[in-house]
């Protein structure tokens, strides 16, 4: 039961995606595509900090080191089908490198070491004129072609960049079905246990940030093509931040959590804009009381519901079990 | 996430407005959050002042103009988005962004939409790409620069330069075009000296300076790092020449760096210091309206608009083409136009060009020293 209405859902919600770009003007499918770019971004970052438990404060840095990538490599004349699996390979070899603090420090102690590998990151990107353009970044990024389709167009880009979340989407969903998904999870919720039940714990740390790593740097690349222009100032620390806040209102561990995060992320604001100079201020207010309401993020919704209802047909039980027992021991009693 | 999408759906259809012509449609699209923050909100503010005389007055050929604003957050990204929306709107012309890094990414689309857009930013890239609806606001500093080097080269007679500058994309567009403007003059640049946005301590800077043994210091800082670098040039007894733009000789450097300030020289455009009764006249009403003293983005905004009014004054009806294309060669006259505040030439590009002064700090107030006149009349 539970399965088919997750399957339902999926293909409306796939169906919405399908044909909602129409009923929008540029701008609204613009958003839509900024979106999907960060469900990408985030989806990684879900790996990493929602299953595999590493806390990450440094997405942005390879959602950075893809944009520049990509951008860098058709600058100097190569292929967006040649950037992108460089910007993912490259990604995947960061990420290995910067997972190897995770062996030594956990919780707010890894957040600061890959905190402070986004700034040394940034710095890169802001201090390397010769390849980065510094400050003034890199402007005129071309949208790249796909069997001889030019992605130019609004339309056409959302397309692409939808095709390639929904595939990256699949990918994630069978990682996580596989033996590897369920070595994730068990790292997060007991290492020591999973160490003991022959799980490599290194490699899987290692893993959870490499892989991760590398769908942010696919989301970057998608989004060095989107907006035509990159500089430092959308990779730092701050957009580390709210990455992490994509996947915890999401839902940390759900496999749709970056979906929902994401639209709280990308859309939201944009949505609230009609509070004008107050939109940034109930945006802010919306996260703390979400955060206070649901600490598991939205899509805990249906489990708290779930756990609600359980507890409540336990607890009659119980109660049923009482009265029972009561009236049995009065029978005893009358007898 | 459907119920996103609708609702995202429905907020599109809403704000998509049905009036036609009757008036004149302008989108602020500007940053008021983010690093951004001051830049645009006094860019706005500007835009809103004039917007506001210019209806009270009966509008541009008796359209009223309407305006919306929204927040760029400083990011290039949603500059571009923004700006989109503006164009699905059916805007008549776009003020904004500042920033220099978003103005370079929106305007492709208001390029493509054939919108005009007024913007404040100062890096010499935006009107070299060919760009025919992008307009200045304001002095860049491919056109400063070679005013102060004129200067510096032939009335102060400096041979070797210090200079000191802030390592973001104004400081370091500064420096290049301030290279450029001495690179075929006697003028040589002895030390080169990087500091940070935010820097506290220049005391390393400034013995760096020294160690040049250089004729004078340029210093091209924002305003609280300016202040910083004069108060320890006393400190450390430098006696000669500081020569600066714009900012150097800005009543706020003047107020933080105190006595230290005295002696100071720069080259200042249209600036709020500026010693017009024009300008005297538009600072009190934008401080009355406001309830702060607005900075040269203020200035920007509002004389930008008044140089639009112009513009479509000239051809006569709401021609989005025809108005750009009246705009490349729109020459102001503040008799005209007293909102124009200054005299003020548009060139081919999208350039503007004007009088500008040359101050000192005396006694803890900004002098004019000379004026000197748009760069293309000396020649």
């Amino acid at each position: 039961m539970k399965k088919q209405s997750a399957i339902i859902f999926t293909s409306v919600a796939l169906l919405a995606l399908l044909v909602a770009p129409h009923f929008l003007k540029s701008y609204g499918v613009y958003l839509l595509t900024y979106w999907l770019v960060f469900i990408l971004a985030a989806m990684g970052l879900n790996l990493t900090v929602g299953y595999a438990g590493q806390k990450s404060l440094g997405h942005a840095a390879f959602f950075g080191i893809g944009a520049y990538t990509v951008a860098i490599m058709m600058k100097a004349g190569f292929s967006f089908w040649l950037g992108l699996p460089a910007a993912a390979a490259i990604c995947f070899v960061t990420g290995i490198l910067v997972g190897f603090p995770a062996l030594r420090v956990q919780t707010i102690y890894l957040a600061f070491a890959t905190l402070g590998f986004n700034t040394a990151a940034w710095l890169v990107m802001r201090n390397e004129e010769q390849y980065t353009g510094g400050t003034f970044g890199i402007n005129n990024i071309a949208r790249p072609e796909l069997f001889g389709l030019s992605l130019d167009g609004a339309l056409a880009y959302y397309y692409f960049t939808l095709g390639v979340t929904i595939v990256f989407g699949l990918l994630l969903f069978g990682l996580l079905r596989s033996p590897w998904g369920k070595a994730f999870t068990a790292l997060r919720d007991n290492p020591i246990r999973a160490e003991s039940l022959g799980v490599d714990v290194r490699n899987y740390t290692l893993l959870s940030f490499a892989i991760g790593a590398v769908y942010a740097g696919v989301a970057g690349a998608l989004f060095a093509s989107l907006v035509q222009f990159i500089d430092p100032a959308p990779f730092g620390v701050g957009q580390s931040i709210m990455m992490y806040l994509m996947v915890v209102i999401g839902g940390p561990g759900y496999f749709f959590g970056p979906v929902v995060g994401a639209a709280v992320g990308v859309v939201l604001p944009e949505w609230l804009r009609f509070a004008q100079d107050w939109y940034l201020f109930v945006f802010g207010s919306a996260v703390v009381l979400l955060m206070i309401w649901l600490p598991d993020g939205l899509l805990s919704i249906p489990d708290r519901i779930r756990a609600r209802r359980e507890s409540r047909e336990a607890s009659a039980a119980r109660a049923a079990a009482v009265t029972a027992a009561a009236a049995n021991a009065g029978k005893g009693s009358g007898a | 996430m459907k119920k996103l999408i609708l609702a995202l759906a429905l907020g599109a259809l809403v704000i998509t407005p049905a009036v036609a012509q009757q008036t004149i449609k302008i989108a602020n699209i500007v940053e008021l959050s983010g690093p951004g923050t001051t830049s645009g909100t006094n860019f706005k503010d500007g835009v809103m002042l004039a917007i506001k005389e210019i209806n009270a007055a009966g509008g541009i050929l008796g359209k009223q103009i309407e305006s919306t604003t929204n927040d760029t957050q400083s990011n290039p990204g949603v500059a571009k988005g923004l700006t989109q929306k503006a164009i699905d709107q059916e805007v008549f012309a776009v003020f904004g962004p500042v920033f220099s890094g978003s103005i370079m990414v929106s305007m492709a689309e208001t390029r493509r939409a054939e919108v005009p857009n007024f913007t404040g930013g100062e890096a010499a890239s935006i009107t070299q790409q060919g760009n025919p609806y992008v307009f200045r606001t304001s002095f860049t500093q491919a056109t400063a620069m070679p005013k102060i080097a004129r200067y510096i080269t032939d009335q102060a007679k400096v041979k070797t330069l210090a200079l000191i500058y802030v390592n973001n994309d104004f400081g370091k567009g500064g420096r290049e075009m301030l290279m450029k403007a001495l690179d075929k003059s006697p003028t040589k640049i002895v030390a080169d000296i990087s500091t940070d946005s935010g820097q506290v301590d220049f005391s390393a800077a400034v013995l760096k300076a020294k160690q040049s043994n250089a004729d004078a210091l340029f210093v091209y800082t924002n305003e609280e790092e300016s202040a910083r670098a004069l108060r320890e040039l006393r400190k450390q007894g430098w006696t000669k020449p500081v020569i600066g733009e714009t900012v150097l000789t800005s009543q706020k450097v003047i107020e933080l760096a105190g006595d230290a300030a005295n002696g100071a020289v720069a080259h200042v455009g249209l600036t709020i210091d500026a010693p017009l009764p024009a300008i005297r006249a538009f600072r009190a009403k934008f401080e009355k309206e406001y309830k702060y003293i607005c900075d040269h983005n203020g200035l920007k905004g509002y004389s930008g608009v008044y140089a639009l009014k112009a513009a479509i004054e000239k051809v006569g009806k709401l021609d989005r083409k025809a108005v750009a294309k009246a705009m490349h060669t729109l020459k102001v006259k503040a008799a005209d136009q007293p909102g124009i505040l200054m005299d003020v030439e548009f060139d081919a590009n999208g350039d503007l060009d004007r009088d500008s002064f040359l101050t000192e700090v005396k006694n803890g107030k900004q002098v004019i020293t000379a004026t000197l006149p748009p760069l293309g009349k000396k020649k």
